[in-house]
């Protein structure tokens, strides 16, 4: 999951902020930037839903952001 | 503020810079550590310390997981790595760490299988999709990390994959927090807490540092915006006389953290007697291993690692870097023998490292200062 190429967003205290675009079981394909989307597991915030941004790290959503 | 833009916008960070400087007395020092390697990476990209009077110094601290790695537990990787039939998976960083035996990058180029994976779900995938490889994830990093190994463990288990395990190298943030608040002479007069490992353990986690040690922390999220506004809010506390944990990050932090994910990482890891960190050498409880119940998949009972202990090379500062000690450039190898493309210290190797962030973006605007060794 790339947003910026300088930013190292794969092995640290570093995440990205992520809109849900569907979910499928324990998945939920995000939407990171303009035309990207990529995969993210469910297992810590199963209650995402369509529309909901999510706070991503290595492949799995750690929690909902608030909404604005 | 809702959208990114709003977070880098240049009239909002002037206007923070201006409520900065007045929460200043004149002449006075504060010195303010950012723990997390995420923020030092913001510092620089952005030039966040141009914005900031000459009384407000910032900090680097030890929250670059890739940096903290001492150079054995590469060796032990590569070892693995070395195993006929093995595929090691981690993240890419984590390849170029050099250990005493160079990196993982160099053990591939010598024909052992190393891949670079974006999550361990992605390791576990590869093990579903190669039964004749046994897969092992080099897992690093701090509280951020440990969920997604931890939920791929579960997944393992419940799908009794038996040709994936975990190589667990995750670290807890309180100890080395400890460690630094400890240290003799220590000059730092607040933190920045790191925003993404609060995510999973809370702002309560902090309480100790201004109870215990007599220090504010501000967790904070990432944007320019958003650390100047931490560094707002310590200085106020200051010159109100508090000193409390608080929350920069509501958007996303909680006091509580995510029980869940803290849940899915008690099932699977258990604290260590003790660990060596670079720079901090060996803390007590401060890094996780596979519990007993998931020793199918810990290749630390899997495999014979050498378990070496190798000192850096005598050149390389990067513990006093860590520990805020000295900044990049006081360190007689930086940008000369160690730079990004041939790292000697792991603080530039990863891009949240100080010194990797620092040669980055600050290098040239710096005049370079004759450097006692």
């Amino acid at each position: 999951m790339t947003v910026e190429p300088e930013r190292c967003l794969t092995c640290s205290d570093e995440a990205v902020e992520a809109r849900v675009v569907a979910v499928e079981e324990l998945e939920a394909v995000v939407s990171v930037d303009a035309g990207t989307t990529t995969r993210v597991a469910l297992d810590l915030v199963p209650d995402a839903a369509p529309g909901d941004v999510l706070l991503c790290h290595a492949g799995i959503a750690l929690e909902r952001l608030a909404p604005a | 503020m809702k959208y990114v833009d709003e977070y880098r916008s240049a009239g909002i960070a002037h206007a923070l810079s201006g409520e900065i400087a007045a929460l200043v007395r004149l002449g006075e020092t504060v010195r303010i550590m950012e723990i997390c390697g995420g923020h030092t990476h913001t510092i620089y990209r952005h030039g966040l310390e141009d914005l900031l009077p000459a009384e407000v110094e910032l900090v680097h601290g030890p929250g670059c997981p890739v940096c903290v790695i001492p150079m054995g537990r590469v060796d032990d990787a590569i070892a693995i790595a070395e195993q006929p039939g093995v595929t090691l998976a981690t993240f890419g960083d984590m390849m170029r760490v050099p250990g005493g035996r160079g990196s993982l990058l160099e053990a591939k180029a010598r024909g052992a299988d190393v891949r670079m994976v974006y999550s361990p779900l992605d390791a576990l995938a590869l093990a579903r999709n190669e039964p004749g490889r046994h897969v092992v994830f080099f897992a690093i990093g701090f509280e951020t990390t440990a969920p997604a190994t931890a939920v791929t463990l579960l997944r393992a288990r419940t799908e009794a994959v038996a040709n994936f395990a975990v190589f667990c190298n995750h670290v807890t943030i309180e100890p080395p927090l400890r460690a630094i608040l400890e240290t003799p002479g220590l000059l730092v007069d607040g933190f920045i807490g790191p925003g993404h490992v609060s995510t999973v353990i809370g702002t309560d986690a902090y309480r100790f540092i201004p109870d215990q040690y007599g220090r504010p922390i501000v967790v904070s999220a990432f944007e320019p915006v958003d650390l100047l506004q931490s560094v707002a809010m310590l200085l106020r506390q200051r010159r109100e006389g508090r000193c409390e944990v608080e929350n920069q990050y509501t958007r996303v932090v909680r006091r509580e953290g995510n029980p869940r994910a803290l849940a899915a990482i008690d099932e699977t890891m258990e604290l260590r007697e003790s660990f060596e960190w670079r720079g901090l050498g060996s803390l007590k409880r401060s890094a996780l291993r596979l519990r007993p119940a998931f020793a199918a998949w810990d290749a630390e009972a899997l495999y014979e690692l050498p378990g070496a202990r190798i000192e850096d090379p005598k050149a390389c500062r990067c513990g006093e870097v860590l520990t805020g000690q000295i900044k990049p450039w006081e360190c007689g190898v930086f940008g000369t023998a160690c730079t990004p493309e041939r790292p000697l210290g792991t603080c530039m190797v990863s891009s949240e490292g100080a010194c990797a962030a620092y040669y980055a973006y600050g290098r040239l605007r710096r005049p370079q200062e004759p450097v006692v060794a």
